[in-house]
């Protein structure tokens, strides 16, 4: 076999084993896509339906009834602010960690990575005795908060790389020309890197989005919880009601997906170069 | 010691503020534990008790061996089919962002709860689709009850993780793979070196780095991670899928034996910060050499 073909053969079987797993990953989401679409009757007929059955939209209707939008609306709060803290809080160390060479650096970078560690659950009794103590249970702050020492973290190791590739002397000029410290860092800093700021604030964003653990035991009123734990509450130790969890489980992942997928570029530059390459 | 430089004095102040906030944080958290781990539930004077009881409890053991398990199953899972994943979407020019999304970000943006009643549909018993495509495959000839024997449900919650972890191993393989120059492999290639030699020969030991970092990053979070267990199964049936931190929790938060949680929170952070350690020395050992 020539090489030009041997290359095009090569080729064509790396995409069919593509095309062959991206059924079988993405058949899971699909079938539970199909099934939120389906009547309980339909759910539970046997023989399975895949295709043959007419969609329904029962099951939105009925979260709809159930305040879904309200823990949507929730949910919304409680990422935004875990979104903006994260950010405003690691951007300064991010920023040093990445410009700066300073004695003890390593220490302090290994040091900042300390709470990805700890299993969220080992702190659920301490964090949830604190925050009854300062009178921020039941709040949005408060689980924010809690959210905090495990999003912070990783958003300064993206904005870090993202903060490393800015070449030196672009602020330099900036200096030259009579811009402080801040202006440099507002006018041209944040600019360039804003696309990489904003995969790191989607990402805390969506840590809060999906996390059910805090989220639950800490909003304990039942108008402040948010998507997770509303989801949570169809699932029984008996009987599950598949439809209307199913029609929440969609509507709750898609926007998350949608940015996912928009985002991605910067999420695998900023993940990888923050994690690997320490 | 010498003296500051302006550029040190600058990160520092950026730094610190943030370092020390973390830090007291930790210590105030690990703390309370340490105090609660050593209290009586009852009349709250100091006492062993509590750590004596974690290691006489037999479901603590159990619970120990589950996590081997889920971790050895899912972490070998997740990096296998990250790095074969990483592999084909290197190798791909045309149409890798469709791929790249359909394979690795559906099942990294897919909500914890959600992933884990979606997976708890497939498998159910009667109308799960699992069962149905396997027979209907001729793979099987019975419905398997995924969830109903201890040792299906646990390969039945590996699997599920496997599906929702192994992106981020992907993610960084592909990455690691980047870094590697082409020529590599054209000069192996003109010199008659098959696939699989070049797999062997160039990928793996380049990429070992990359494997040894995201090996123990996979291997902590997944001892960490509790959500899919927790909707999926809750631990049972019987004791079958209970790991240490659904039991921690399970001790914490439904049986309110707040003082034993924390005994064993305290001793899964020992083991945690053991594994990390090792892992750390490992790394840096072959970096300085």
């Amino acid at each position: 076999m020539k090489r030009t073909q041997r290359k095009k053969l090569q080729r064509t079987i790396t995409y069919i084993l593509l095309v062959f797993l991206s059924i079988i990953i993405t058949f899971p989401f699909l079938w539970l896509v199909l099934t939120a679409f389906k009547t309980y009757p339909d759910i539970y007929s046997y023989p399975l339906k895949y295709f043959n059955f007419s969609p329904t939209l029962e099951h939105f209707k009925k979260i709809a009834e159930m305040n879904f939008w309200k823990y949507f609306k929730n949910s919304i709060i409680v990422g935004t602010g875990t979104m903006i803290f994260s950010i405003l809080l690691g951007i300064l160390p991010a920023y040093a960690f990445a410009r700066y060479n300073f004695r003890g650096k390593g220490l302090l970078l290994s040091s900042v990575l300390l709470f990805q560690m700890f299993p969220m659950v080992i702190f659920l009794v301490p964090i949830f005795k604190l925050l009854k103590n300062i009178g921020l249970l039941n709040t949005y702050m408060g689980l924010v908060f809690s959210y905090l020492p495990f999003t912070t973290p990783i958003s300064i190791m993206f904005m870090r790389t993202f903060f490393i590739k800015i070449p030196k002397a672009l602020e330099e000029a900036a200096k030259i020309d009579g811009c402080n410290f801040w202006q440099a860092f507002t006018k041209i800093i944040l600019p360039v890197t804003l696309p990489g700021i904003a995969s790191v604030g989607i990402y805390a964003f969506l840590f809060s989005w999906s996390e059910l653990l805090y989220s639950m035991s800490f909003l304990t009123s039942k108008a402040k919880q948010t998507i997770p734990t509303f989801l949570s509450l169809f699932v029984g130790q008996y009987q599950t009601r598949w439809g209307p969890l199913f029609a929440g489980s969609v509507l709750a992942t898609l926007p998350p997906l949608i940015v996912f997928m928009f985002f991605q570029k910067f999420f695998i530059s900023g993940l990888v170069s923050g994690s690997v390459k320490e | 010691m010498k003296k500051l430089t302006r550029d040190e004095k600058i990160a520092y102040k950026m730094t610190l503020p943030f370092v020390i906030l973390i830090l007291i944080l930790v210590v105030l958290l690990l703390v309370s534990n340490v105090i609660n781990s050593f209290k009586d539930p009852i009349d709250r004077s100091f006492t062993f008790q509590n750590y004596i009881n974690c290691f006489t409890d037999p479901v603590v053991g159990r619970a120990m061996w589950n996590t081997v398990i889920w971790v050895l199953g899912s972490v070998l899972g997740q990096l296998s089919l990250g790095l074969f994943v990483a592999l084909l979407l290197n190798q791909s020019t045309k149409g890798q962002v469709v791929f790249r999304s359909l394979i690795l970000i559906l099942p990294w943006a897919t909500l914890d709860i959600v992933a884990g009643v979606m997976w708890k549909w497939m498998y159910n018993d009667m109308y799960g689709v699992l069962n149905d495509i396997l027979v209907k495959m001729h793979l099987i000839n019975n419905y398997i009850p995924w969830l109903a024997t201890e040792n299906m449900a646990m390969l039945a919650v590996i699997i599920a993780n496997i599906w929702k972890g192994f992106s981020l191993s992907g993610m960084f393989f592909l990455a690691g793979l980047q870094t590697i120059p082409t020529q590599l492999y054209e000069a192996a290639e003109i010199d008659g070196a098959g696939v699989f030699a070049r797999f062997w020969k160039i990928t793996i030991p380049l990429l070992k780095p990359v494997i040894k970092t995201t090996l123990m990053l996979t291997t902590i979070w997944t001892i960490n991670y509790f959500p899919l267990i927790y909707i999926m199964t809750g631990g049972g049936p019987g004791y079958g899928t209970e790991t240490l931190v659904t039991y921690i929790y399970k001790l914490g938060f439904k049986f309110l034996d707040f003082n034993k949680s924390a005994a064993l929170s305290n001793i899964l952070f020992v083991i945690i910060f053991l594994i990390a350690n090792a892992f750390l020395k490992n790394i840096s050992k072959e970096e300085a050499i």
